[in-house]
């Protein structure tokens, strides 16, 4: 086991650094907004899997909103973001239905995929969500087949590819980098490091700390950073989405973030310590965002209280929805097998 | 309330009978007058047609069961009615028979026991052994077959048990079912090929004999009431044989002129049909030879119904010319084919097997001159009728060659007498030798 | 009529669907420069370039799942597998991921993609080298599972399945790649989910497919001097399977033997057998038997390989048997 520290490095930056991340007041907002929405989405979620409306896996984006927001906003029209089973925040950020969503977690006829899939297999092809995957790693070929694609029509477009710290292990994983690698596709590969594999933490699981290291063997450029706020990821993500649109190089990127919820509603977390989780409380992009719109931007708290019911109300409204959705008809269960 | 189907007596004699075939399965729905069972009695193999209506909750006899008159074969009921407790009575009821005499001597032996438990044991377990049977017979039931010959054999309205198999272990396939219904069903034959084996005995050149092993064949029912009539008839009736030799020619040239006249109507009298008709006709003649012997006295039947034997593989039967001295040459012909016939595919109803007062036996299609038969019990005498085949006879001094035949009334001495005996024979033979006496 | 090998077959079906759709190309380990392990695609690098004649490293979960991703957006890829045995790395793709996207998408999107190599046993290869992977891929609803053992069929087949908008496992067989037969010139193409029937008959369905069909035409023809005239029918698609020629053959000659290359257990013989069972139980006059591999994994010696394999002697003694006349 490696000696590698749980608890997140400490933040150095200036009052001016802080500020300079959330200078944009508009920005901010709706990056504060968007954040917001797929953390109250997600409780909401919560809330009705203890109520027995959704079962199954239920895998929360709680703390890692950061990403998908600002992985919305580095994208453009007809870019493909391509996730594992922890995918609400990407559906809602991209732009999906809240009532979709939910109605999904329900199993209910309205859902994303029509209740087909699931919490694990979002699917929102027209606002740029391709999947939606639970084998672990086994998208990371089927994404880079998207980038094979986009260089074989020669579209312009351009594929992001999430997976977890646990999913770098596994083969898939390995061919999928390999030929992006190889054939110089336009894919940006995003490891969400929220240093957990389910209850493994990443001192057992990974040989390396630094997981970009691994992008030397497959010829792709590599970046890791903390994820602080949707700003600075934002940035950083777009420069190699930029760089795989324009001279179809292939990016590895490392994004450290912590989940606050277990892996799923069925784990407790007790792999971590209170402290642990306290610590990185401290530095939750949400958290620091709301403090940036009142300290920087002067908003008080009761606005971003208002801001708030306004989101509560709105997730509040999905879970109705989905409450009131129909079930599947029972002929949906032999539709879209084979045409 | 479930009915209980008894077995029927189906025939004046029967005293127990054999379920061939069952038209019914457990769960059929039963009409009254639906023929519900094919039952082998003594005399032939009947129609059962139900008394009772409902639905079929239990086949409680399986096919090849013999059993007493009144032994319940199946239960009727409501659909889905439980008839648990009624099956576990009737279950309990026919092991209580035999159980009784098993547990004769169980008792005396408890008796002489200081051990006073046990005969309380013994009857707190009537049950157990009840139930044995039934499952043997649940188990007995299933018949090899292919799939697709079990769906030809059942829209064909055949048995599998009336099959033989060839397939492996013995299994039924769909050449079977159409060799049956090409070639007709035969009773599966009861006796396999018979392998020889080695003698300890040995030739003059040291070979041993090939040795067979001896089998026992199940009393039909008709054979049964064969040993049990002919065995009566031997012991009570003291018979007497006489024989007269009946000169043909004139008889077959009438039949023969007869025939040629009839062919358009497709009808062929037989010697046996002229045979018949005379004896009816003598009978008339002779009232006394028309009878049989009770012991409140001699009765003499008022009508000439000649019963004529027909021999099956197993065993014969005898049906009924009903008054044969009035009916035409024509009919009595049309009638006995119909009768042969039907006889051979065991068809023939109780009733035309009854009723006669004398009988006609003739093996001269086997070559037979002359033998001597018993009289049927109900009967005075018995016409054994040899094979007609020319002879040289002396006639006016002259030898001459003659169509002969040898008939021998056996008879009932207590009935009646040598004398009236050979009275009917006379009157036979001129109503032979002259046969236009047999077309008025 | 040209008379061509199956491997010219398939690279003529390959050759004409890329010339007719841009969006099709081949992918796989050699398929290139080599012009394929067994030459199924010779001379197609030449004509069609590098873009569409890809030869991967090997990494068989790799480039199947890339095929899977680009046939979502839209083109139409072959992945060729050097051997189905290889497809066992790339198992998961196709089972988690090509047959079941459409589903789990609610039809969002498709996988037109068609999985092709040789399949089952060469010659000496041992046991990892030598498998049927039929059964695998026609235990999975979503996909379509197709069998060739002729020129013809072959081709007609491919092009069949290169346009077909579901994922296709396209079984070959490395024996018969050489196998000759007549190819029409003109364009045509035969419609997954048809079996055919080899060889007409009246007293027995043998029903068979791939490798299995030179045996059980071998051993039909053996059993005519047996005096039974077994009719051979050549299944071609495995999933789904054509019940109405199986049926409608079974029905006429009341018993059915299967000859096949594969495990016995629970696998495309088996489901014959219960769909026989289940769909003419009242047509059949003996129980239906197969003839098929052991139920063993390959060895490698000569000897212990032949006495693995079904031959048409053993394809003619269960057609004996199911005919009682064993």
């Amino acid at each position: 086991m490696n000696d590698f520290n749980p608890m997140p490095p400490e933040l150095v930056e200036t009052p001016e650094e802080f500020a300079g991340q959330f200078a944009d007041r508009d920005q901010t907002l709706q990056a504060y907004r968007e954040m917001l929405r797929i953390r109250r989405f997600e409780e909401s979620a919560a809330r009705a899997y203890t109520r027995g409306k959704i079962s199954g896996f239920l895998h929360l984006y709680i703390g890692q909103e950061a990403i998908a927001v600002a992985t919305a906003q580095a994208l453009e029209e007809g870019d493909r973001v391509v996730s594992a089973y922890r995918t609400h925040g990407f559906a809602l950020a991209l732009g999906s239905d809240p009532n979709a969503c939910m109605s999904e977690l329900y199993g209910r006829k309205d859902g994303l995929v029509g209740g087909i899939g699931g919490s694990m297999h979002f699917f929102d092809r027209d606002k740029g969500l391709w999947g939606g995957y639970a084998i672990v790693g086994n998208h990371i070929p089927v994404a880079t087949g998207h980038a094979f694609a986009s260089k074989y029509k020669g579209d312009g477009r351009v594929t992001v590819c999430f997976m977890g710290d646990g999913a770098v292990g596994i083969g898939p994983v390995h061919e999928g980098m390999t030929l992006a690698g190889l054939w110089k596709l336009p894919i940006v590969f995003v490891v969400e490091n929220n240093r957990y594999s389910m209850g493994t933490p990443l001192e057992r699981t990974l040989p390396v700390e630094d997981i970009t290291q691994r992008a030397a063997g497959y010829g792709m450029k590599r970046d890791r950073f903390r994820v602080t706020s949707v700003h600075e990821t934002h940035r950083r993500l777009k420069a190699a989405v930029d760089h795989a649109r324009k001279e179809n190089q292939p990016t590895l990127i490392e994004m450290i973030t912590y989940r606050f919820r277990g892996h799923s509603m069925s784990d407790p977390a007790k792999y971590r310590q209170k402290d642990e989780v306290n610590a990185w409380r401290q530095q939750d992009p949400l958290e620091r965002t709301g403090r940036a719109l009142q300290q920087v931007h002067n908003m008080s708290e009761e606005d971003l209280e208002a801001l708030d019911d306004e989101i509560v109300a709105e997730m509040r409204a999905a879970a109705e929805f989905a409450d009131a959705s129909p079930e599947p008809d029972p002929e949906a269960r032999f539709a879209n097998i084979i045409v | 309330m479930a009915i209980i189907v008894e077995l029927p007596r189906l025939t004046d004699t029967m005293e127990e009978g054999v379920i061939a075939q069952w038209h019914i399965a457990e769960g059929d729905k039963v009409k009254r007058g639906q023929v519900i069972a094919d039952i082998e009695t003594d005399k032939a193999t009947m129609e059962f047609e139900s008394f009772d209506a409902g639905y079929v909750l239990k086949l409680v006899a399986s096919e090849g069961d013999t059993l007493g008159l009144g032994a319940p074969i199946a239960v009727l009921g409501k659909k889905d009615e439980d008839v648990g407790d009624l099956l576990t009575a009737l279950a309990n009821r026919a092991a209580g028979g035999a159980e009784a005499e098993a547990q004769e001597p169980a008792k005396e032996d408890a008796a002489t026991s200081t051990e006073s438990a046990v005969p309380v044991e013994a009857e707190a377990t009537p049950a157990a052994p009840a139930e044995a049977p039934a499952a043997q017979t649940l188990d007995n039931g299933r018949i090899p077959a292919s799939p697709l010959a079990r769906r030809l054999a059942r829209e064909a309205g055949l048995e599998l048990s009336q099959i033989e198999g060839s397939g492996p272990h013995g299994r039924i396939i769909k050449a079977d079912v159409d060799r049956a219904v090409a070639e007709g069903v035969k009773p599966k034959s009861a006796d396999t090929p018979k392998v020889a084996t080695a003698s300890s005995e040995v030739d003059e050149h040291g070979r041993p004999y090939a040795t067979h092993e001896d089998t026992t064949v199940k009393l039909s029912q008709m054979r049964k009431t064969i040993v049990k009539r002919m065995g009566q008839s031997k012991r009570e009736a003291p018979h007497i044989y006489l024989t007269m030799p009946i000169r043909m020619d004139e008889a077959a040239a009438a039949r023969k002129q007869l025939n040629a006249a009839l062919a358009e109507q497709g009808v062929k009298v037989s010697f046996n049909d002229f045979i018949i008709k005379a004896a009816a006709k003598a009978l008339r003649v002779h009232p006394r030879v028309n009878a049989h012997y009770t012991p409140d006295g001699i009765i003499e039947y008022g009508n000439a119904h000649v019963g004529m034997a027909v021999a099956l593989d197993d065993g014969l039967v005898v049906p009924v010319v009903r008054y044969a001295d009035q009916k035409t040459l024509k009919a009595i012909a049309s009638e006995t084919r119909s009768l042969g016939t039907r006889a051979r595919d065991r068809k023939l109803a109780p009733a035309e097997m009854s009723g006669s007062t004398f009988t006609v036996t003739n093996l001269g299609m086997f070559g037979i001159e002359e033998f001597m038969a018993v009289v049927n019990p109900g009967e005075g005498g018995i016409l054994a009728v040899g094979a007609i085949k020319d002879e040289v006879v002396v006639e006016d001094g002259q030898m001459v060659i003659r169509k002969m035949m040898r008939v021998t009334l056996c008879s009932d001495h207590r009935v009646f007498d040598g004398a009236d005996n050979a009275k009917f024979l006379v009157t036979l033979k001129g109503l032979l030798e002259q046969p236009m006496g047999l077309f008025v | 009529m040209p008379n061509l090998q199956i491997r010219q077959a398939i690279r003529d079906a390959m050759a004409e669907e890329m010339a007719r759709d841009e969006n099709v190309f081949l992918l796989g380990e050699e398929v290139g420069h080599y012009n394929g392990a067994y030459k199924a695609s010779e001379g197609l690098l030449e004509r069609f370039g590098a873009k569409r004649v890809i030869d991967t490293p090997i990494v068989e979960t790799g480039f199947a799942g890339v095929g899977i991703g680009a046939a979502m957006c839209g083109l139409r890829p072959i992945v060729e597998f050097m051997t189905f045995n290889f497809s066992a790395v790339a198992f998961d793709q196709i089972l988690n991921n090509a047959s079941k996207i459409r589903h789990m998408t609610n039809g969002q999107f498709g996988v037109p993609i068609v999985f092709r190599g040789p399949n089952a046993a060469a010659h000496m290869l041992g046991s990892t080298h030598s498998q049927a992977f039929d059964p695998f891929y026609a235990h999975i609803p979503g996909l379509k599972v197709v069998a060739v053992a002729t020129p013809y069929d072959a081709k007609g087949l491919l092009k069949s399945a290169i346009r077909d908008d579901n994922p296709v496992v396209f079984l070959e067989s490395e024996l018969m790649y050489s196998v000759r037969g007549e190819v029409p010139e003109e364009e045509y193409v035969i419609p997954i989910g048809k079996a055919d029937i080899k060889r007409p008959g009246k007293d027995v369905t043998v029903l068979t497919w791939g490798q299995g069909v030179p045996t059980a035409l071998e051993a039909a023809e053996m059993a005519t001097r047996h005096d039974i005239d077994a009719e051979v029918i050549d299944l071609r698609t495995l999933r789904p399977l054509d019940n109405e020629c199986i049926l409608e053959s079974v029905k006429k000659t009341n018993r059915c033997a299967l000859i096949y290359h594969g495990w016995p257990y629970g696998g495309v013989g088996a489901e014959l057998i219960a769909r026989i069972q289940e769909l003419a139980f009242d047509h059949l006059d003996a129980p239906v038997l197969r003839e098929c591999y052991e139920d063993v994994p390959m060895p490698y010696a000569e000897n212990l390989e032949h006495l693995v394999i079904p031959s048409a002697e053993r394809g003619l003694a269960a057609i004996l048997k199911v005919c009682y006349k064993a």
